[in-house]
C-alpha cells in the first residue's frame, strides 16, 4: 500500500495509467453490461414469443380433447389427461417442453385427481404467483422462471399456464414449461465473450496510454536527469534537439538555460580564480623585497651595540614587526593554497604523542601555568602529515596559553582503531556565542590584544580548520566565559577511512555551555 | 678567497646578499640578467653560484643547464614559490639546493657553507660500491679505470651511502647528512638527486645496482664487488 503511495506521488505515468485503467474498466463495463442485457433480452424475448403461441395450440388442442370426452364415450378422461401430460413424448416437439396439471383451487373442492407433470417435473415447484394470476382471468398466464425437478435441480424455463376445464365440470389449471437451456448457453457464451472482449479493451487501453503518455513524459525524464547531471557539476550536459514539437521548445529553452547557467559558474570561476591567483602573485612578489628587508634588518640588528637606545631598541622593533610580517605571508599563501584547492596531504606515520609534546615543547616558553596532560601508555601511531598536525597543535596550545591567564592547561590524546582526538582545555577566560561565531574567520580576533603578544597572525583558526578538513577530519570548539575553552582535533588513523566517532567530546563533562561550535566536511 | 656568485634581476637585493656575503668573508660576483652569466662565469670561475630561478632573458632554469654543461660548482636556487614546479625543474636541471625567499642572513650562510664543506678529510680510505671506486682525497669516482665526472653534492650522497654499506638511508637522514638540514626538509631534493646520480653511475638505469631504492624507506648503497 505504502509503496502504491509512493508510487502514485512520484510517477506521472503510474498516475495515468492507473487512472486509465480504472476509468476505461468502468466505462467499458458499463457499455458491457448494457450490450449483454440487451442481447440477452432479445434472445430471451423471440423464444417467450415462440413458447407462447405453441402453448396457446397445444392448449387448445387439450381443451378440445377434454371437450370431446364429453361426446364421444371412446374417449376416456384419464387417457386424454395422460396424452396431455406426455404429449412431448407423442409428438415430435420442436423444442423440449414440460407439462404440468394442477387441481385449480377454484373450484369449491379442490379436485386434484389428475394432478401430474411429464418426466421428473416436481409439479410443486410451479411458483404461486404465477398460479394465483392465472386463475385470476381466464387469459394465458407466463412467466420466466426456474422449474425444479424431483432429483433437486432447477433449470431456467418460460412457463405458461391457463385454466382448463376437466370434465366433469373441475377446473385444472394446466402449464407448459419451456427450458431455455439452449438460450441459457447461448447467453452464457455471449456473456463471456463480452467480458473477454472488455478485458482486452482495457488492457489494450491501458497499454496505448502507457505508450503515448511514455513519449510526452520521455523528454520530460530526459529533462529531469540532464537537470540532476547539471546540478551535480557536469555543466556540459545538453538535451537532444530533434524535430519541431513542444518538446523541441522545452529542449531548446533547458539547453539555453544551461548555457546561460554554464557561462555565469565559469565566469565566477574565472573571477575566485583571479582572486586566488592575484592573492598568491602578491604574496610572491612581496617575497624579494621581504628577503632585502629582512637581511638588512639582520645586518642593522648585528651591530645594535654600537647605537644608541633608542636606535637599538628601533632595530629590535624593525626585526620583530619583519619577522611577523613574515609569518603572515607565510599563513597568506597557505590560505590562498587552500582556496585554491592546491593544498596536498603529505601523509607520513607518526606517532600522534611525540608530535603534541614536541609542539608543547615549542610553545610552553613563558607560559606560568602547568601543562598536564593525559596520554594513552601506548604509542598512538597515526598516518597525518607531520607538518599541519603540528601546525594545528602549536596554534591550539598556543591558543590556549594566551587566553589561559596563567592557568592550568590540559592536554589529552584519545584514540580508537579508526581515530586519534587531540583535545586543549584551558580554565582561562573563555569566550561568548557570539564571539564563537567568527572564531573561525579569517583575521578575526577576540581581544586584539592577546593574541598579538605571541605574534599570532589572525589566520592560525582558519588554517588549522582547514588542516584538519584536509585530513578529513574535524576541529571543534566549546567555550563558556570565564570557564575556558577546548578545541578538540579529530583526525583518522588512516587516510581515505572517514572519522565514525569522537573520542573526546567538545564539551567537556556536558557542562552547560554557551556556545558549542561544531565544524566538519559539509560546513563551509 | 671564496668567490660566489650571485644572479638575481632584483638589484637591491643582489646588493644586499653581496653586503651579507662579503660580511661572512666571501668575495662576491653581482649578475643581474641570465644572459650575462656565462661569459662572467667563464671569466671569474666561481665557487658556488646563488640562481633566482625567475629570471628575465634566460630562466634561472637555463642558466642552470648551461652551467652544468660546463662545471660541477655548486648551485643553490633562491625562489619566492618553494611548492612550485619550478623547484623540480631547476634541481633536475642541476642545482643541488634551493632557499625560498625570504630567507634570513644566518640560515644563508648555512646553506653556503654546507655546499662548500671539503668532504671529511681524514677519511683517506678507499670505497666501493659494486664496481665503482670512491678515492675520498682524490674526490673521484673511478669505474674501469674511467673517472666519471660527479658534481660535489653527488659525490657526498655517494660517499654518504657507501660509508655504512648495509644501512638504509632514509630521505630525511640524506637530508641531515649530505645537505645539513636538521629539521624536515622538501625529500624532493634527494629524490632527484638519486636520479641525476643514478643516470651519471648505473649502467642501466631503470634497473640500479649502485643506489638501491628500499621501497617505503628509503635508499641503500649495492653490494660491493670484491
Amino acid at each position: 500500500m505504502k509503496w502504491l503511495g509512493v508510487k502514485w506521488r512520484s510517477s506521472i505515468l503510474f498516475r495515468v495509467i492507473s487512472t486509465t485503467f480504472l476509468l476505461s474498466i468502468v466505462l467499458i463495463s458499463l457499455v458491457g453490461s448494457i450490450l449483454f442485457i440487451q442481447i440477452s433480452n432479445g434472445i430471451y424475448r423471440e423464444k417467450t414469443n415462440e413458447s407462447l403461441s405453441e402453448a396457446q395450440s397445444l392448449y387448445e388442442y387439450a381443451q378440445g380433447q377434454l371437450d370431446a370426452t364429453l361426446y364421444l364415450p371412446s374417449l376416456k378422461v384419464p387417457a386424454v389427461v395422460a396424452k396431455i401430460l406426455h404429449s412431448n413424448d407423442l409428438t415430435l416437439a420442436t423444442t423440449p417442453r414440460e407439462v404440468v396439471l394442477l387441481g385449480s383451487p377454484l373450484a369449491k373442492k379442490v379436485n386434484d385427481k389428475y394432478n401430474g407433470a411429464s418426466d421428473n417435473v416436481d409439479f410443486n415447484s410451479i411458483p404461486d404467483s404465477l398460479r394465483v394470476s392465472v386463475r385470476g382471468l381466464g387469459t394465458a398466464k407466463w412467466i420466466r422462471g426456474e422449474i425444479g425437478f424431483q432429483d433437486g435441480t432447477k433449470r431456467s424455463a418460460i412457463i405458461v399456464g391457463h385454466v382448463i376445464e376437466v370434465p366433469p365440470q373441475s377446473p385444472y389449471e394446466l402449464y407448459y414449461v419451456f427450458l431455455l437451456t439452449e438460450q441459457q448457453t447461448i447467453v452464457d457464451f455471449i456473456g463471456r465473450l463480452l467480458l473477454f472482449a472488455g478485458f482486452l479493451l482495457v488492457f489494450m487501453i491501458g497499454g496505448i496510454s502507457w505508450y503515448v503518455i511514455r513519449q510526452a513524459i520521455n523528454p520530460i525524464k530526459d529533462a529531469a536527469e540532464i537537470a540532476e547531471q547539471l546540478t551535480a557539476g557536469d555543466l556540459n550536459r545538453r538535451m537532444q534537439v530533434t524535430g519541431e514539437d513542444e518538446m523541441t521548445r522545452l529542449a531548446i529553452s533547458f539547453n539555453e538555460m544551461a548555457l546561460s547557467m554554464q557561462q555565469q559558474i565559469s565566469r565566477l570561476e574565472n573571477l575566485s580564480r583571479l582572486q586566488q591567483r592575484f592573492v598568491s602573485d602578491v604574496s610572491h612578489e612581496l617575497r624579494t623585497p621581504l628577503t632585502t628587508i629582512r637581511m638588512a634588518s639582520d645586518v642593522i640588528t648585528e651591530s645594535k651595540g654600537r647605537m644608541d637606545p633608542a636606535a637599538a631598541r628601533s632595530a629590535e622593533l624593525l626585526q620583530s614587526q619583519i619577522i611577523r610580517f613574515e609569518s603572515l605571508l607565510t599563513d597568506l599563501l597557505e590560505v590562498s593554497r587552500f582556496d585554491a584547492s592546491a593544498s596536498i596531504l603529505e601523509l607520513k606515520d607518526v606517532d600522534i604523542k611525540s608530535l603534541v609534546l614536541q609542539s608543547i615543547d615549542q610553545m610552553q616558553v613563558g607560559h606560568t601555568g602547568q601543562i598536564r596532560t593525559y596520554f594513552p601508555e601506548s604509542e598512538v601511531v597515526a598516518s597525518v602529515d607531520p607538518r599541519r598536525i603540528e601546525r594545528v597543535l602549536r596554534n591550539l596550545i598556543s591558543n590556549a596559553i594566551d587566553h589561559s591567564e596563567g592557568q592550568a592547561i590540559d592536554i589529552t590524546i584519545k584514540d580508537t582503531d579508526i581515530e586519534v582526538a587531540v583535545g586543549v582545555r584551558d580554565y582561562g577566560i573563555g569566550f561568548t556565542e557570539r564571539e564563537s561565531e567568527r572564531l573561525f574567520d579569517r583575521f578575526w580576533r577576540a581581544d586584539p590584544s592577546r593574541s598579538r603578544l605571541r605574534g599570532g597572525t589572525g589566520l592560525g583558526l582558519s588554517i588549522a580548520l582547514d588542516d584538519a578538513k584536509l585530513h578529513q577530519g574535524t576541529l571543534k570548539a566549546w567555550g563558556a566565559p570565564g570557564k575556558g575553552a577546548n578545541f578538540v582535533l579529530t583526525v583518522p588513523k588512516a587516510p581515505g577511512i572517514p572519522i565514525q566517532e569522537e573520542p573526546i567530546a567538545a564539551n567537556p563533562n556536558n557542562e552547560s555551555s554557551t556556545s558549542f561550535l561544531s565544524f566538519d566536511e559539509d560546513d563551509i | 678567497m671564496t668567490l660566489i656568485m650571485v644572479v638575481d634581476d632584483d638589484q637591491d637585493l643582489a646588493e644586499m646578499l653581496g653586503i651579507v656575503l662579503n660580511g661572512s668573508g666571501f668575495e662576491v660576483d653581482l649578475v643581474n640578467s641570465g644572459d650575462q652569466v656565462m661569459a662572467i662565469f667563464n671569466s671569474h670561475e666561481p665557487d658556488l653560484v646563488l640562481l633566482d630561478v625567475m629570471l628575465p632573458g634566460i630562466s634561472g632554469i637555463e642558466v642552470c643547464k648551461l652551467i652544468r654543461e660546463k662545471s660541477m660548482v655548486p648551485i643553490v636556487m633562491l625562489t619566492a614559490k618553494g611548492d612550485s614546479y619550478d623547484v623540480v625543474k631547476g634541481l633536475e636541471a642541476g642545482a643541488d639546493d634551493y632557499m625560498i625567499k625570504p630567507f634570513n642572513l644566518a640560515e644563508l650562510v648555512a646553506r653556503i657553507k654546507v655546499r662548500l664543506r671539503r668532504s671529511n678529510v681524514e677519511s683517506s680510505t678507499t670505497l666501493r660500491i659494486c664496481d665503482i671506486v670512491i678515492d675520498q682525497v682524490a674526490h673521484t669516482i673511478i669505474r674501469n679505470g674511467k673517472t666519471i665526472p660527479l658534481t660535489r653534492l653527488e659525490f657526498d650522497l655517494l660517499v654518504a651511502l657507501a660509508k655504512e654499506p648495509g644501512r638504509v638511508f632514509t630521505r630525511d637522514a640524506l637530508l641531515s647528512e649530505v645537505w645539513g638540514y636538521q629539521h624536515a626538509a622538501d625529500t624532493r631534493l634527494v629524490n632527484v638527486h638519486v636520479q641525476r646520480l643514478r643516470a651519471k653511475v648505473e649502467e642501466d638505469v631503470d634497473n640500479p645496482q649502485v643506489v638501491l631504492t628500499v621501497r617505503g624507506v628509503g635508499y641503500k648503497a649495492g653490494t660491493s664487488q670484491t
